[in-house]
């Protein structure tokens, strides 16, 4: 992948309601997350930091402006092939109900590759089980796992089709935080080791501070950005944006 | 608790509608056979006060035999009682009545009406008269030899005009008249969808009954007397010797009112047990439905419990949900009963069979009935998830998701073994003696073992009928397999209904494949010749004894014999004699004799089966009494003794024996040996004239005739189709109530798969192939439990002579395709709601 950019936002907004009712969830945000490096989206509650992830990985419909993934321009795709594209192109880790309860940790592992009847790079597969740590535990029901084992079968999930970019929301939000630090450390491993593209969601600055790159998000709009940050660093530029 | 029921009900209206149509489904099809039954027999009611309404007195012979299934059969009087009641004083005028057989041939030389089942064809007296049964409606009544009127509906039917010829076969043979006339009976043009072909007087005896014989006088008086004094008057007229009783027009009104109640009755217990069944089967949607609505409001209940609601108080507000839903659901059945009723009569009326016109009869029995029947199941069934709602403690308030706990208790498999031990204890103690009365109570036991085992065995089914579709649509498959089996209770209710349709139509398929077997059978040992002549009178006459004789002097033919059946009284009970030709039966047809030879059956002499003699502790010599129709009592000796009873029954006569009576006889069939050397092609051009010659009749080859024979199990058919139809319609309904409330409750995982990659068409396959498996389910298990009851049954009619049972294979294998598309069916709306399931609400709430 010679594109720097895995996905760019261009002027994107998305606007609920009409005349006076009117309120600007993304008010006119253009971003790009970086090929191969790990970035985090900041911002307080309503703050519009889920609606954009939302928007960027084909969840949510935007009222203006353009996504691309991997090069493809999203507005533009029908329902089928947007399904496609999340399937081939987009990883997922949500903060709760990830998996599918009657399937096994290798199936919901598998999940994309299967509705693609897809077979799939095995060796990569079996790197990213291995990177995860989950090698024993793939019979497994989602129900027979602890909170943390499931979450690493998201991350799994998510990693097994070589997307080109993977999205997490709060991936760490229902964990204790050294399940949640656990997680963070195979997303951190999975982009500098495996070269994954990560962007996630998430309101602590601790796991903020795993990525390369902090996107601040105020009222719909981008409020800054952080390089290289550190829990203390993340504070400090929140309390500057008034949070 | 009102207030917070009621709220709930109204929040909810997606449930509401839900709930009510299983109610709807199970009320509608009680209500519309109560009102079909009420208005077809208030029509028949008025339909003979109506005809009656002129006719004072009723003349008829007291001699009559009761047969079975409620047929009789009343002896005729002679000609001249006419002029003997037309001299009594008071009498206005008379008319001389006669029913007999008649088929009217139409133009393109076919018989008008359905051969062998659908509505009788009559023929009958059309005169003059002041009390007639049947008026003109265009030309005017028969006069002489050579004239016949026909019934309105026959007439359009055959497109006659007047001035055509027709040709009617009858008794006496097939003849061409004249059409002079078109009457109507009643205000209808043709009672019941029967065809009626009228005579005058003297060609109506001698063509359809006997020359000097009528069946009966209707009277007109002259206003001079009462309709009672009048019937007197004429019973003291004639001399006791006739034997005949005199009825007002009252009386007979009401016994042709009742005799055809009685006959509608059958057909209203059908239909009635059709719909008990229904509303049954029905009572399983509506028991999932509440346990399913009950699971999914646990955190509401769980909340109002933390809150300080009582157990009962949840449980009363579940209750009262279903009183609401079961009287709205009552109530709305009520009316699509009354659609339905309509839609019966349409359907009647489209297969030929033309109603008189009257009001649709809503009793009010119907009316209680269907809603407190309607109420009383809805609330029963909601009894137990109401209380299990009420058990639900406060911390699952606090919980994060609300699934279905799924305990399968040791207990429930060992009761529901238990059940099914009960049952086949039952069933073998029958089997090895006990009474066939217990067999009900054995199959009910083992159906409920196997209800209750449902949630025990619907896991592994599920899974085991699933994996096709796991080979078949990969991922997709194995959701839809393990979504099958991931609630066994929910899945085995949802299958119930498939599988008691199931179980029943197999059963009676089982039981019409083994009769059709027998009769192959019985038929293919006893009858021995090359072709056969059949008779579609159906007791209205048959075939002339003479074309047995004719066809025996053919020089094709071997012999040629005649069966035949004759109605008598022995000990005061109606019985079937069946009547041979001695000299001509002998290789042709078959009786197993065990003692005497043919030539000992005289016009002094009789036959009985082995059966009979052995329980009545016979042997030859012996002698039995027989009351002929015409009250001879013939003494008859014991000749003879067969062994094969299932075509001839326990008694077998010659059929000189009528002789000298005044009792017509008539062949049902011929059986016809060919010489040797007479290929097929001429010996059916040579026989096919012959029965031409008498215009009744059905040449068929040994094949053909056997295959007819065993065809009339096909009436058990309708039977099927009426119970598949119903089955078909509740298991579609249950199965899509049950698959939108999981739909419903699995709105997140929906989501999550579409997010992750699942496409539209891919949702619709899961959803699709979870029903398919959830009908498979219900028909694999519905088969082996009917193919079990229905070879009880079998077992049970060992008595009657069914000996073989066969398996329904053809019928089973239709089943299984059936039940695969109405898996299909019923997945359509609810795959069309899962497509439908908002992903971003569906991931984002937590």
């Amino acid at each position: 992948m010679n594109n720097p950019s895995a996905a760019t936002a261009t002027n994107v907004s998305k606007i609920y309601g009409h005349g006076d009712s009117e309120v600007r969830a993304l008010d006119n945000v253009s971003v790009q997350f970086e090929t191969g490096k790990f970035t985090a989206i900041m911002g307080p509650s309503g703050s519009g930091k889920s609606t954009l992830m939302h928007c960027m990985a084909g969840l949510d419909e935007m009222t203006n402006g353009s996504v691309t993934i991997a090069d493809i321009d999203i507005a533009s795709l029908k329902d089928k092939e947007l399904t496609r594209l999340r399937r081939d192109k987009i990883g997922f880790v949500f903060q709760s109900f990830n998996l599918v309860p009657t399937l096994t940790a290798d199936e919901n592992i598998r999940l994309p590759l299967l509705l693609g009847n897809n077979k799939g790079n095995e060796e990569w597969i079996q790197k990213v089980i291995n990177t995860v740590h989950l090698q024993d535990r793939l019979t497994h029901r989602p129900s027979e796992l602890s909170g943390g084992q499931q979450q690493r079968v998201a991350v799994a999930r998510a990693l097994a089709s070589e997307p080109a970019i993977i999205f997490a929301d709060e991936p760490t939000g229902n964990l204790d935080s050294t399940t949640g630090n656990e997680i963070l450390s195979f997303m951190r491993k999975a982009v500098d080791e495996l070269g994954q593209t990560i962007v996630m969601v998430t309101h602590d600055p601790v796991s903020a501070s795993y990525a390369d790159r902090i996107v601040f998000l105020k009222d719909g709009k981008i409020a800054g950005e952080l390089l290289q940050p550190t829990p203390e660093l993340v504070l400090d530029y929140m309390k500057n944006l008034g949070h | 608790m009102w207030r917070i029921a009621l709220k709930g009900i109204l929040g909810r209206k997606a449930r509401l509608v839900l709930t009510s149509l299983a109610v709807i489904l199970g009320t509608s099809f009680l209500s519309g056979t109560a009102v079909f039954s009420a208005t077809l027999n208030r029509t028949f009611d008025n339909l003979f006060s109506d005809v009656f309404r002129n006719v004072d007195s009723y003349v008829r012979s007291t001699q009559v035999i009761e047969a079975d299934f409620g047929a009789e059969e009343r002896q005729r009087i002679p000609v001249e009682l006419i002029d003997l009641v037309k001299q009594v004083p008071g009498v206005a005028d008379v008319q001389a009545d006669i029913q007999a057989f008649a088929r009217i041939i139409g133009k393109d030389g076919k018989p008008l009406g359905s051969e062998g089942a659908g509505p009788p064809t009559f023929g009958g007296v059309g005169q003059e008269f002041k009390g007639a049964l049947w008026t003109i409606s265009e030309g005017r009544f028969a006069l002489g030899p050579t004239e016949v009127v026909l019934d309105e509906a026959s007439a359009k039917a055959g497109k006659f005009v007047l001035n055509d010829k027709v040709k009617v076969v009858a008794q006496a043979g097939s003849r061409e008249f004249t059409l002079v006339g078109i009457a109507s009976y009643g205000d209808v043009r043709s009672p019941g969808g029967a065809t009626f072909a009228l005579f005058d007087l003297n060609t109506a005896q001698e063509f359809l009954a006997k020359p000097g014989f009528i069946d009966d006088i209707l009277v007109s008086g002259d206003g001079s007397l009462s309709d009672k004094e009048l019937a007197t008057a004429i019973n003291a007229a004639i001399p006791s010797s006739y034997k005949t009783e005199t009825l007002t027009g009252a009386q007979i009104t009401k016994e042709t009112q009742d005799q055809i109640g009685t006959a509608l009755s059958f057909f209203s217990i059908l239909l009635s047990t059709f719909s008990y069944i229904a509303l049954g089967v029905g009572s399983f949607v509506i028991y999932n439905v509440f346990s399913i609505s009950a699971a999914q409001r646990q955190r509401e209940n769980a909340l109002l419990r933390a809150i300080g609601a009582s157990k009962k108080q949840v449980t009363r507000a579940m209750l009262i949900e279903s009183v609401v839903v079961g009287l709205f659901g009552s109530v709305i059945g009520l009316f699509a009963g009354i659609g339905l009723s309509k839609a019966l009569s349409a359907l009647l009326k489209a297969a030929g069979i033309d109603l008189p016109t009257g009001g649709l009869v809503v009793p009010s029995s119907a009316v209680v009935n269907t809603i407190v029947v309607g109420l009383i199941v809805t609330v029963s069934s909601a009894w137990l998830p109401a209380r299990r709602a009420g058990k639900v403690p406060p911390l699952t308030a606090m919980r994060e998701t609300a699934i279905e706990v799924v305990a399968l208790t040791r207990r429930r498999t060992l009761f529901g073994l238990l059940l099914i031990a009960l049952g086949a204890a039952t069933i073998i103690a029958v089997t090895s003696g006990a009474s066939n009365k217990w067999l009900g109570l054995g199959i009910l036991f083992v159906f409920s073992g196997t209800i209750t085992l449902g949630p025990v065995i619907a896991r592994p089914v599920a899974l085991m009928l699933g994996k096709p579709a796991e080979k078949l649509r990969g991922v997709t498959g194995t959701m839809a397999r393990q979504n099958s089996a991931r609630n066994p209770k929910r899945t085995s209710r949802t299958a119930s209904p498939v599988l008691i349709g199931v179980a029943l139509v197999t059963a009676v398929a089982a039981l019409a494949a083994s009769i059709r077997t027998q009769i192959d059978g019985v038929f293919t040992e006893q009858f021995k010749g090359d072709y056969a002549i059949s008779t579609d009178a159906r007791g209205f006459g048959g075939l002339s004894p003479s074309l047995a004789d004719d066809i025996n002097m053919l020089p094709e033919v071997e012999r040629a014999t005649g069966i035949g059946l004759l109605t008598v009284k022995i000990e005061e009970k109606g019985q079937y004699l069946t009547t041979i030709n001695p000299a001509t039966v002998e290789g042709v047809f078959d009786l197993g004799l065990v003692s005497g030879t043919y030539a000992d059956l005289t016009p002094e002499t009789i036959f009985v089966s082995q059966q009979y003699a052995e329980n009545n502790d016979s042997k030859l010599g012996d002698t039995i009494a027989v009351t002929l129709a015409d009250a001879q009592v013939k003494t008859l000796r014991i000749a003879g003794i067969y062994e094969f009873d299932d075509i001839a029954g326990k008694y077998t006569v010659s059929r000189d024996l009528t002789k000298d009576s005044t009792v017509i006889n008539f062949d049902l069939g011929v059986y016809i040996k060919l010489k040797s050397g007479v290929s097929d092609q001429s010996a059916r051009t040579i026989l096919q004239a012959a029965v031409d010659k008498y215009g009744q009749g059905t040449l068929l080859s040994k094949r053909e005739y056997i295959d007819k024979q065993s065809g009339q199990v096909n009436q058990l058919l309708g039977l099927i189709y009426g119970l598949l139809f119903l089955s078909v319609i509740i298991a579609v309904v249950g199965i899509i109530i049950t698959l939108l409330l999981s739909v419903f409750e699995r709105q997140r995982e929906i989501g999550l798969l579409r997010a992750v990659g699942m496409t539209k068409s891919q949702v619709r396959t899961t959803v699709r192939w979870e029903s398919v498996i959830t009908s498979l389910l219900g028909a694999v298990v519905g088969i082996v439990l009917g193919v079990g009851l229905g070879w009880v049954i079998v077992y049970a009619l060992r008595d009657q002579g069914l000996s073989s049972f066969s398996v329904p294979v053809g019928t089973t294998v239709s089943i299984l395709i059936m039940a695969f598309f109405i898996g299909v069916l019923a997945a359509v709306y609810p795959a069309w709601r899962a497509t439908r399931v908002n992903l971003l609400t569906a991931i984002t709430t937590s």
